[in-house]
């Protein structure tokens, strides 16, 4: 095990080339010094703040598209000198996530500049919080070094704490903001314990290495308690982001309590960066497999987090019924969707499995689509209680009549999220089901039908609390005045609401987006090589 | 392109119209979309005067899958996986398609007056909701992939919620939330059977490459297709020997259940709501009695079919053992629904409730004629299915005209509307007498043709006499609520309180007079009308079934 610090294995590796495909997130890093620095050159107006913050996403994105085209035949596992154990890999998937990622964080800093810019005063500070949680969560995906992934959570959190109660003076944010920082601090401290434990059995801190020692350790017939509980508190990481039952008590409290633009912000981002860091997790471990006949040895993990997957998105549909806060409401259904999204990462399919790249695919259509659903709906919610000052459901009492510019939007991304054609949320539903699908050729057939079987019966749950806004906002009209709304919210919700449409008749270009992502899933982490041959070579030799 | 997807989409095409032309016109434009539609639908009849001189159901071949107007496009792909826009018409949903452009149609006629109705905000929404009803619809009955299906059966919901929701009766929230929560309840599992569907059937085709060593197995209804992979389509499913093999085998799990029973009574819960039976039938009163009268022809008219449709193009022919193994179940459900529904229908003191209910008792019947699987039953089951198709909208635009003059249901307080509306009122009696099934009329053909089916069936199954007495019970109930319903609003003394009402109008005789010309000519000519179109496709259906079952036993 070799770390960065010691400069003689410094030698062997391609620093410049490493340098550049991750580039990104030098480009994101520098965004935020340039946001430290725009105060003492330009002044703290908020708009200024956010157009060199939009400025430097629109790089770091247009970094990102650059490198792709490199990194999708070749995916890099670099900055080691071990191309097994590389502390950051840019591979389909990374780059894919950092696609979505900025494309979303444009949307956020849109809303932000609408409902947030005429009024913030901290501006500088805001944007670097928010920057540096986007860093933590290109971070968290684009590795599998134990150590970068309790960096790249911290990285992602630490943040995220300080903007929810950004806001010194409502008292509400502020709560949230404690909450959620004394359970991460915990879930982080449970993380840790287990990344020592596992450390201490394995010896090194790559994800590979520890995927090949539980795997036989398992194959052998034998489930080492220690072993079980250090995986165990591994999985609290992942699943305090993801906000899994039973890690998700922030969740309602910190979306409630943020500013709506940072609740949207959290609601895809921090959950879509926790999902994939936890399938890169199994499709390593999945990679440490001998043959696909084998699968069988990882049963008890697939269970495990296909359990908390079902737990996750029932408990969230359910407790999603007595919310009279919009807000609050669309916070358990991320916690419900996170848990559909979690499905697909319990499908732990072989590399040289049939569909081996799917439920990666899947999920990544699936977070693509929450994207733009949930922008929708947050926006609608946002410009809506931006004009009356509440987000309760009544406030959207005939909103059919008052805006149906917001309630036609709203009401095509409600019924996306319940999941039914023919809006785009069906499809990302569909191929969950597809994945799982997969699993039921062999040993996960009972896995894979218990949960699709709960993933439609949550549809159905679902159904109910969605319907409640959108009952007041189209059937009831208590005469409140009209809502006018700046033109350019109009303009994003709207497109959320276009696209979700779209995406079911045209949905090709999007799975094959989404197949791309996927592709190359097993490279950077699975590839065996022999000491002293050059990391490229070894990476050629893979494709 | 097809002219089915013509028909499927040329009132989505009126819809979006609906959303730019001038208020004014809006009607009219719905008016002309929903005709356009219905006049396409009528050149389908030219499939069966071919050159070829084939006049009857042979117009579809002597087998299950013979298709006509098939377009089929690859839709969503990825590896192993295709699905497709196919849509096609065979014997089956050819009747259904005419049948579903002409109730919209006659409905539209019937939102005319939309600017007089007790909520008239919004006809821009009500017009194009309307035709999306009717695109989702036609949908249903021409998408032969199970996927395209799925999403038209689905796409049909929350236009209807809104529909029902926005320009219903008083307690509209509620009959529309009751009748999206059963339908979606009902649905979700069928997901479910889509998804196992097409793994099983992959699973299938995949063993049967490798037992014989070749690339791709024949497909079961097309010459010359060599199919690798699991499908969606739903002929394919059908008719396709390693399928039905692999689905009908006793080793068949799924999750410990025999595949084809559990998979049979996935779908058949879906459409088991949709017909409505007893006991998930609680939605349609409701919904009826709430939906304003269009809403409630269409809903009576065609999204009831839809349940039928689904029995007969899904859960038979794809999982005819599962049909074997749930016959009695079925059969009783399909009784009790007959009988339940005609009790519930004499304890109504509401007019539009009691119609309903009769739905409930008719749709017994259908549910009865399939349960049996003989070729009488499943012909018989279909023919009511479009008598009732006819009839039951007719009788609620009646409900929805005295309601109109009157604003109120109570039957108690009609009586004599035949002296005060005499138009109104021989029409009247010749809707509800179909609904009777008086011979002579659409609806006894259909229960006649059930009650021999079930008969027929007593050689396979012991309990079929007993069934079809009861069954045949259920007419004399008919009869009661319908003779008595009659006497207490039509008949006897004129009325002070009604005497100004005005008779049927132009357009409202327009809209009654050919659902009461096909009423009497589906029933007196039952074989011209409608059993030579759809005879031949439910022949070789059976014959198709009782093969597999063969097989099985």
């Amino acid at each position: 095990m070799t770390l960065l610090g010691q400069t003689s294995a410094w030698s062997g590796i391609p620093v410049g080339e490493h340098l550049w495909v991750f580039s990104p997130m030098i480009a994101l890093i520098a965004t935020m010094l340039a946001v430290v620095a725009c105060p003492i050159v330009v002044g703290r107006s908020a708009r200024t703040i956010a157009r060199v913050a939009t400025l430097g996403v629109i790089v770091t994105l247009g970094l990102t598209l650059a490198t792709w085209g490199e990194v999708s035949t070749n995916p890099v596992s670099g900055l080691s000198t071990q191309p097994t154990s590389g502390m950051l890999i840019a591979d389909n998937l990374s780059i894919g996530f950092q696609v979505i990622l900025m494309v979303f964080l444009l949307g956020v800093i849109y809303l932000w500049k609408i409902g947030s810019a005429g009024s913030e005063e901290n501006a500088p500070e805001f944007f670097i919080l928010l920057l540096g949680s986007a860093l933590g969560m290109i971070l968290m995906v684009s590795t599998s070094n134990l150590l970068m992934i309790v960096l790249g959570i911290e990285m992602a959190s630490l943040p995220s704490y300080a903007i929810v109660g950004f806001n010194k003076r409502d008292r509400k944010g502020a709560e949230a903001s404690v909450k959620y920082m004394i359970f991460g601090a915990v879930c982080a401290a449970i993380m840790l314990y287990g990344v020592s434990l596992l450390y201490g059995m394995v010896g090194s801190l790559s994800v590979a290495d520890l995927a090949r020692y539980t795997v036989e350790q398992f194959a052998g017939g034998q489930h080492p308690l220690l072993l079980s509980v250090g995986l165990l508190c591994l999985l609290v990481g992942p699943a305090f982001k993801i906000s899994a039952v039973p890690f998700h008590f922030w969740c309602p409290d910190a979306f409630e309590g943020a500013r709506i633009e940072v609740t949207t912000w959290l609601s895809v981002a921090s959950k879509a960066a926790g999902l994939i860091l936890l399938a890169r997790m199994v499709s390593t471990f999945a990679g440490a497999v001998d043959e696909p006949l084998a699968m069988s040895v990882l049963k008890p993990l697939a269970w495990t987090i296909g359990i908390m997957a079902a737990v996750t998105c029932t408990l969230g549909n359910f407790a999603a019924y007595p919310q009279q806060s919009v807000k609050r409401l669309l916070a358990y259904s991320s916690i419900a969707h996170a848990g559909y999204m979690m499905m697909a990462v319990a499908v732990f399919l072989h590399p040289q499995a049939d569909r081996s790249g799917e439920p990666m695919a899947a999920l990544m259509f699936y977070i693509i689509v929450y994207v733009f659903m949930n922008l929708g709906a947050f926006g609608v919610t946002a410009l809506v209680s931006w004009e009356t000052g509440s987000d309760r459901i009544e406030g959207f009492t005939g909103l059919m009549r008052r805006a149906p510019w917001l309630a036609v939007p709203m009401v095509v991304c409600l019924i996306s999220l319940v999941g039914l054609p023919p809006m785009a949320g069906f499809l990302a539903k569909w191929w969950v089901l597809v994945a799982l699908g997969s699993l039921a050729d062999g040993w996960g057939a009972n896995l894979a039908w218990f949960l699709i079987i709960v993933a439609v019966v949550n549809t159905l749950i679902s159904l109910y609390y969605y319907l409640r806004i959108v009952v007041v906002m189209t059937l009831r009209d208590t005469g409140e005045p009209v809502i006018r709304s700046p033109i350019g919210g109009l303009a994003l919700v709207n497109f959320c609401a276009l696209m979700l449409l779209a995406l079911l008749v045209v949905s090709a270009p999007l799975k094959a987006t989404a197949d791309r992502f996927s592709r190359n899933l097993f490279d950077a982490t699975t590839v065996t090589q022999p000491a002293g041959e050059p990391v490229a070579a070894a990476l050629d030799r893979a494709d | 392109m097809s002219i089915l997807t013509w028909i499927v989409f040329v009132p989505m095409l009126g819809a979006l119209l609906c959303m730019v032309v001038p208020r004014r016109q809006i009607r009219t434009v719905a008016v002309a979309a929903s005709l356009v539609t219905f006049l396409l639908s009528l050149s389908l009849f030219a499939t069966f005067f071919n050159p070829a001189g084939e006049t009857s159901g042979e117009g579809f071949g002597s087998r299950y899958g013979m298709l006509q107007h098939v377009q089929r496009a690859t839709w969503i792909e990825s590896k192993s996986f295709a699905i497709e826009y196919f849509v096609g018409m065979d014997g089956l949903s050819f009747p259904l398609i005419v049948l579903t452009t002409l109730i919209s149609l006659l409905s539209c006629l019937a939102s005319w007056n939309f600017d007089k109705w007790a909520i008239n905000k919004g006809p821009r929404a009500y017009f194009a909701l309307f035709l999306l009803l009717e695109t989702g619809m036609l949908g249903v009955f021409v998408s032969l992939d199970f996927f395209l299906f799925y999403i038209f059966w689905e796409v049909m919901l929350l236009p209807m919620y809104f529909l029902i929701g926005a320009w219903g009766g008083p307690r509209r929230e509620y009959a529309a939330i009751k009748f999206f929560l059963f339908t979606l309840a009902g649905s979700v599992l069928m997901l479910v059977a889509l998804v196992a569907m097409y793994f099983y059937s992959d699973q299938a085709i995949t063993a049967e490459m490798a037992r014989q060593g070749i690339e791709g197995v024949a497909s079961g209804y097309r010459e010359g297709v060599i199919i690798s992979h699991g499908t969606f389509d739903l002929m394919e499913l059908a008719t396709n020997p390693a399928i039905q093999n692999h689905f009908a085998a006793s080793s068949t799990l799924f999750l410990g259940w025999r595949f084809a029973p559990l998979m049979f009574l996935f779908l058949f819960v879906g459409f088991a709501v949709k017909l409505p039976c007893v006991p998930v039938h609680t939605w349609l009163p409701d919904a009826h009695v709430e939906a304003p009268t269009p809403i409630s022809m269409i809903l009576a008219g065609v999204l009831l079919k839809m349940g039928g449709y689904g029995f007969l193009r899904l859960c038979y022919p794809i999982f005819p053992t599962g049909g074997m193994t749930w016959a009695f179940p079925v059969a009783v459900i399909g009784v009790v629904s007959i009988i339940y529904g005609a009790l519930c229908a004499m304890a109504q003191t509401d007019f539009k409730r009691l119609v309903a209910y009769s739905s409930v008792s008719h749709m017994g019947y259908v549910m009865l004629g399939i349960a049996v699987m003989t070729d009488t039953g499943f012909q018989g089951a279909l023919f009511q299915m479009i008598a009732h198709g006819i009839s039951s909208p007719m009788c609620f635009f009646l409900v929805g005209m005295v309601y109109e003059r009157a604003h109120h249901r109570e039957i108690n307080r009609f009586g004599g509307l035949w002296l005060t509306m005499p138009r109104y009122g021989t029409l009247a009696t010749i809707g509800f007498f179909a609904s009777l099934g008086l011979p002579g009329l659409c609806g006894f053909i259909g229960e006649v043709w059930v009650l021999l089916g079930v008969f027929a069936a007593a050689e396979k199954f012991t309990w079929a006499i007993p069934m079809a007495i009861l069954a045949a019970a259920g007419v004399v109930l008919t009869a009661g609520y319908i003779l008595w319903l009659i006497r207490r609003v039509y008949l006897g003394k004129e009325r002070e309180e009604h005497a100004g009402f005005p008779d049927a109008s132009g357009r409202e005789t327009f809209i009654l007079v050919p659902m009461a010309l096909l009423c009497i000519a589906l029933g007196v000519f039952p074989m011209q009308t409608v059993f030579i179109f759809t005879n031949g496709t439910l022949d070789a259906m059976l014959a198709q079934m009782a093969r597999v079952i063969g097989m099985g036993s």
